[in-house]
């Protein structure tokens, strides 16, 4: 795993490592503070800091912005470092990912939790949509669109986005309608996305029938057959999905990944040619 | 602007997978005892009622989590241990009222 990793890091460089980089020769002082405290193996601190002392100090801001969660100073960051003709890959790598390699260390050694994962995965959504336009005129698409929400009555949205977030970095584009969502919200977003899958969450066995209701609305409203529907949350089962009709379940954020690529990759093969 | 390379994506891609499929596993152990809206000032997130919700703290906006981290925090979400069944039964009975409307017979919607 850590070798691929470094494989992974070395993959993404441009120009060589150096060798006897010390933390010290890290311009930027959030990134250089955030490793010094929360780094602590050595391998990886040493993977880190070779990281950043070769990354421009463009992309250790935005990394540092990442690492903080904020959405709009990446979002700002990303933009500029664009416009100054930085790559987008060189954004993506030094600054994106890089960053949120960071947040992933923390989360594992118990220093952020979920609440400011998301919130750093919310920072890489506001920079990735800057990156966006230029897959888009490279050609490179994205695997499909989905529409995801929680289901009407139920507030909870912890899971959702947990697969919200595993779903974009697969390649996925996400449209979130948020929590409480009716299904004529469900409805007009897959008219106006036309989105070929439709993912919804309940956390409560109280709300759960209502993903029932909302693939029979879907019904009512001649869509059925448009969109693959996929469900999930705490008290979802194979069998409930089964029962309400969907046509998968998936039990956490990477069933949720794993179950979107299966059903749009058997709804393409099946389409008249 | 420089059009990228399919393959240099799909290592990008690749590699925040990996990234994200770590933190998934790690959400996922952390869940067992820790609930995930408490963030790490150990204040609630969560934008509906818990019971382990506490007190606002002195200069703080988000209420407090009063959970001790032992035990299943989703009971706190759960009234009744019977909902599953219940649940069951609502589900089918949402499918065979939208059954009877397309039939055109009128039945009753579930008000719930």
């Amino acid at each position: 795993m850590r070798t691929t990793t470094r494989t992974a890091i070395r993959t993404a460089t441009r120009t060589p490592v150096d060798p006897m980089a010390e933390l010290s020769d890290i311009k930027n002082e959030i990134v250089r503070r955030e490793i010094e405290e929360f780094v602590t193996r050595p391998e990886e601190i040493a993977r880190n800091v070779a990281l950043f002392t070769r990354a421009h100090e463009r992309m250790q801001a935005i990394a540092a912005g990442i690492i903080e969660g904020d959405d709009e100073l990446v979002d700002k960051l990303t933009r500029d470092a664009l416009d100054a003709d930085h790559e987008a890959l060189e954004v993506m790598d030094d600054g994106l990912i890089a960053g949120m390699g960071v947040v992933g260390i923390k989360f594992r050694e118990n220093f952020i939790f979920v609440p400011e994962v998301l919130a750093c995965a919310r920072a890489m959504k506001a920079g990735m949509n800057h990156i966006e336009p230029i897959l888009s005129a490279s050609g490179l698409d994205p695997i499909a669109k989905v529409i995801m929400g929680t289901v009407k009555g139920d507030l909870h949205d912890i899971g959702k986005n947990l697969c919200i977030m595993m779903l974009r970095g697969a390649g996925f584009e996400v449209v979130d309608l948020g929590v409480d969502t009716s299904p004529d919200a469900f409805i007009d977003a897959i008219e106006e996305h036309r989105a070929p899958i439709v993912g919804m969450s309940a956390l409560l066995t109280t709300t759960m029938p209502n993903m029932g209701k909302t693939i029979e609305a879907f019904v009512d409203a001649g869509l059925r057959d448009q969109v693959l529907v996929m469900v999930g949350g705490a008290p979802v089962t194979q069998e409930f999905a089964d029962d309400m009709g969907a046509d998968g379940y998936g039990k956490d954020a990477l069933a949720c990944v794993a179950l979107a690529k299966k059903l749009i990759t058997e709804k393409r093969r099946n389409a008249p040619p | 602007m420089r059009k990228i390379d399919p393959a240099e994506y799909q290592k990008r891609l690749d590699r925040m997978t990996e990234l994200f499929t770590g933190m998934v596993k790690q959400a996922d152990r952390l869940s067992q005892t820790r609930c995930p809206y408490r963030d790490r000032h150990d204040e609630c997130t969560a934008a509906f009622r818990c019971r382990n919700q506490g007190v606002v703290a002195e200069g703080r906006q988000r209420q407090g989590c009063g959970h001790e981290g032992k035990l299943d925090y989703r009971s706190a979400w759960q009234s009744d241990a019977e909902a599953r069944q219940r649940t069951k039964d609502r589900v089918e009975r949402v499918k065979s009222q939208a059954a009877a409307r397309r039939r055109g017979n009128g039945a009753k919607a579930d008000p719930a």
